[in-house]
């Protein structure tokens, strides 16, 4: 187990490093670059942009020094070499702020979950655990009343949320609740106040929930299948304990196996909620990064959201050794 | 139970998962401040409530260079000069203003007893350190170059890596900047409540530079409270303590912005507050203002329709001309527009009036000059290379192309958004069905577009490009852009007889030859038919009806009304909350 763990933890390294270099070099391949402005507007003057390269290190080669001192006295390298330090570099765009600092330094005396990242984070945790605490019974349900009402419903209600847009649930949950019930405000300026997080949690994690009753529903089907169960009945054991007990615990595992990624996707998918909302996530940080060509803010978002995918993938891999005795973990 | 009880108890359901997961909630932001300065109570009794869309990257005077920046940063900083609503420059935190006769020396007199926001004293020192800290090369401000016409200032910017040269340059730029007492000693610091004069000496004739004196760069932010904070001293309101007609109050990352009335503003002090909010999603702004929770948004096209058809939403639209211009511009040295007649041609084509109607859904003003309606040098009588099919044909025929078959393939890049999709393809269909030409649409991301636009060997054949103003001024729309060197450089626009007339322009101290001289120029650029001019953007605004005093002008930026916002008043009867 502790070599398998090791092994584990080892691999994130070149997994990482694989990641930074492709979206290095993706990122590098697009033109423009993070000076461009308001193409109907002023642009930034030459001297200028010459000034903020040497202030940023982009007058360097992308990888490979063969005129300066060390080869390795490039873009590629050195970032690599701060980011191993914890440091993800400056945001070209947000100027004299660093990329870390953008993601997770929360406002002067606050605490650190009231950070961008913090935000959507907890954003991310709330829409995941709603997104559990209705859809695994509402899959369950519809697979022990198969063919009925409870599964046609539920049914209807994931397709729906899989196939409807986060954004037209969105507008619509706003006109129906704000608009014609008038039941919230539509506009957000006090995000301490819990009933504030209602609407987005619900906006952000209703494809989750659907996907999860889905996945719910059949992998109890299956369960409901197999051999043992039958045996169970004909030992003679009760409906709630041959459900509670040999039933979930085994139809559970694969929608163990979703949550992690779902949980990294959340946290970061949280673009649309934040331009809908104003909510003040990290996730505009991911997606206007790329347009503006804020490199050391797209490597360090991607970076982020690889360890992120990483590391909840390892947890499921390190849980399944405990949820089901038969995968071997190594 | 009824729906209604079962949606609350599913709504109770989730408060309680909310309030487990979010159980470190930090108390709430007060809604309304008692900071006023001097220990003096502002009333927030009136808060207006505005959406400001993008939450700004850099909230910095020197520094920002974005609409939403400049809309926040008028509100709490004033420059010396100001525009009024006819977008004359009248005086701000300076009184009064003189040229030498040359118009090389500028010298500005404050007004006496100017205040900050916290009641510290405001003097010309104040701002001789803003106009530095804007050429400063350690500043790298994306607007620095615009007061380059100060002596030493390209010198100092683009200084690089020779220490003497910067060092140089940058005494130059200490000398060309200066504070005095108004007998011309020198002053004593930020303390020295006689320091009242600022002269500017110039590289050259410039005698619309006090225009240039009223923009965001010349805002006198606290040098110590740079210093103390570092870079980053802009993310903290506390560290806004400006002169201008409000203060801010809050400050939240991506949530709001608030102001209130500055009570040492030396003008009339506001009598409302502002709350800005940052809804980027422009159908989820319109719902909020249509449930009463934004006194004013930004409106957008996609809404216009719903707009005009409601018997109320219709009477708080308010539209009205905006401050850039757009145009088709012709890359001069790529076949076939090297031949004017083909420009010409290609103008002739364009059926302004369809585009705005049809494409635009009238928000914008078909136009056949440079300088838009509304600001000073428009030309009015212009009436070249209109909408005629005819003529059209014509030119072609003039050209040396002789016919249209023997004309070389025509591209027009945009920047693929659905909306650009749209109009470039209605664009083509315009060429195809007056020219019987077969235009190839070429869709490119959208940064990708812009930095191929900026450079003359990658800028496209064709391409839909505009200009805002950075300033209410001839000059900032014909010499910025239109010289050789300058931005029209891009499509490979040079004119030496322009360049002379513009730098006769530039130069001109009498007001009305210089009017005279920049509508010379405008008619000689249109002379060559260089680009199809063709509309003017619109601002487009809702407004509640219960704000009142709000005076709108094409420079408007963000929001209507920040030209004058101490008018602004609000019915607080009427008002719902």
């Amino acid at each position: 187990m502790t070599t398998y763990l090791i092994r584990r933890v080892l691999w994130i390294i070149p997994v990482m490093l694989l990641v930074a270099l492709i979206t290095f070099t993706l990122m590098h391949q697009a033109p423009g670059g993070p000076w461009d402005r308001d193409l109907n507007r002023r642009q930034v003057d030459a001297s200028t942009q010459e000034m903020l390269n040497r202030q940023f290190g982009l007058d360097k080669p992308l990888f490979f020094n063969f005129e300066g001192e060390h080869i390795l006295d490039s873009q590629f390298f050195n970032y690599i070499g701060n980011a191993v330090q914890g440091d993800l570099g400056p945001s070209y765009r947000q100027r004299g702020r660093m990329v870390q600092d953008v993601l997770f330094e929360p406002p002067k005396n606050k605490p650190i979950w009231d950070s961008k990242f913090g935000y959507s984070m907890r954003l991310g945790l709330l829409a995941l655990t709603m997104a559990a605490i209705f859809g695994i019974p509402l899959g369950i349900l519809a697979a022990l009343k198969r063919n009925t009402i409870f599964d046609y419903s539920a049914l209807f209600i994931s397709t729906i949320g899989i196939s409807v847009p986060s954004f037209v649930l969105a507008i619509f949950l706003i006109i129906v609740l704000a608009g014609q019930l008038g039941i919230l405000k539509i506009i957000q300026r006090d995000w301490s106040n819990p009933a504030a997080w209602l609407v987005p949690a619900t906006v952000l994690g209703f494809g989750t929930f659907a996907y999860i009753t889905r996945l719910t529903r059949s992998s109890m089907l299956e369960v409901m299948g197999q051999d043992y169960i039958r045996t169970a009945r004909a030992k003679g054991l009760g409906g709630r304990v041959i459900i509670t007990r040999h039933m979930l615990r085994n139809a559970l595992i694969p929608v163990m196996t979703i949550m992690g990624p779902a949980l990294a996707g959340l946290v970061t998918g949280s673009f649309i909620i934040e331009s809908m909302f104003g909510f003040p996530g990290s996730g505009r940080e991911y997606v206007l990064a790329i347009s503006n060509r804020d490199y050391s803010m797209i490597m360090g978002t991607t970076l982020i959201y690889a360890l992120l995918i990483v590391l909840a993938n390892l947890t499921v891999d390190i849980m399944y050794g405990f949820l089901d005795p038969r995968i071997k973990v190594n | 139970m009824s729906i209604k009880r079962q949606l609350r108890f599913v709504l109770g359901m989730l408060a309680i998962a909310v309030i487990v997961l979010s159980g470190c909630a930090t108390p709430a932001v007060p809604t309304v401040s008692d900071a006023g300065a001097g220990g003096e109570t502002v009333s927030a009794e009136k808060v207006l409530r505005i959406n400001l869309g993008t939450f700004p990257d850099m909230i910095d005077p020197q520094r920002s260079s974005f609409v939403n920046e400049i809309a926040l940063l008028k509100l709490a900083y004033e420059g010396l000069t100001r525009q009024d609503a006819e977008l004359d420059t009248v005086p701000a935190a300076a009184e009064s203003w003189t040229y030498n006769d040359d118009a090389t020396v500028l010298t500005f007199t404050l007004r006496d007893g100017l205040k900050y926001s916290d009641g510290s004293l405001l003097n010309a020192e104040r701002f001789a350190y803003s106009i530095r800290r804007n050429i400063d090369p350690a500043t790298a401000g994306e607007y620095a170059s615009i007061t380059d016409e100060i002596l030493g200032a390209p010198e100092w910017r683009g200084c690089g890596d020779d220490a003497a040269a910067c060092e140089a340059a940058k005494a130059q730029v200490m000398e060309s900047v200066k504070a005095t007492h108004a007998d011309g000693s020198a002053c004593t610091g930020y303390d020295d409540a006689e320091c009242n004069t600022l002269t500017l000496t110039l590289s050259r004739p410039a005698p619309y530079f006090h225009v240039v004196m009223s923009l965001w760069v010349t805002f006198p932010a606290k040098e110590e409270l740079i210093t103390a904070a570092g870079e980053n001293w802009w993310l903290d309101a506390a560290n806004h303590v400006g002169n201008g007609p409000f203060i801010m109050d809050t400050l939240e990352q991506g949530v709001r912005a608030f102001y209130t009335p500055n009570p040492n503003y030396w003008g009339q002090v506001p009598v409302v507050s502002i709350d800005f909010a940052f809804i980027t999603d422009s159908a989820v702004a319109f719902e909020a203002y249509k449930n009463n929770e934004f006194d004013i948004i930004g409106l957008a096209a996609e809404d216009l329709e719903v707009v005009k058809a409601d018997p109320v939403l219709s009477q708080e639209a308010n539209i009205y001309p905006g401050s850039c211009s757009f145009a088709v511009m012709f890359h001069q040295l790529k076949e076939p527009f090297t031949d004017q007649k083909v420009r010409e041609a290609f103008a002739h084509a364009l059926d302004r009036d369809a585009w705005v109607q049809d494409v635009l859904r009238g928000l914008g003003s078909p136009t056949l000059t440079w300088i838009p309606k509304g600001f000073p040098g428009y030309d009015a009588e212009e009436n070249r290379w209109g909408y005629d099919p005819e003529a059209a044909l014509q030119a072609i025929a003039d050209s040396s192309y002789g016919s249209v078959e023997n004309l070389p393939p025509i591209t027009l890049t945009f920047s693929d958004t659905p909306r650009n999709r749209t109009r470039n393809e209605w664009l083509a269909a315009k060429f195809k069905e007056v020219l019987g030409i077969d235009v190839k649409l070429d869709p490119v991301e959208a940064t990708t577009y812009t930095a191929l636009t900026k450079d003359i060997n990658t800028a496209p054949q064709t391409f839909i490009l505009g200009w805002c103003a950075d300033y209410p001024d001839p000059q900032n729309w014909l010499s910025v852009y239109w010289r050789t060197g300058a931005f029209g450089e891009r499509i490979g626009y040079s004119n030496p007889e322009l360049d002379a007339l513009l730098e006769q322009a530039d130069t001109e101290l009498d007001p009305e030859k210089r009017a005279q001289l920049y509508a010379d120029a405008q008619r000689l650029l249109t002379d060559g038919a260089p680009v199809a001019f063709m509309w003017n953007n619109v601002n487009a605004y809702l407004v509640k009806p219960w704000v009142s005093g709000i005076v709108k002008t094409p420079q408007d930026a963000g929001w209507p009304g920040d030209i004058s916002p101490w008018t602004i008043d609000i019915d607080t009867a009427a008002q719902i909350r």
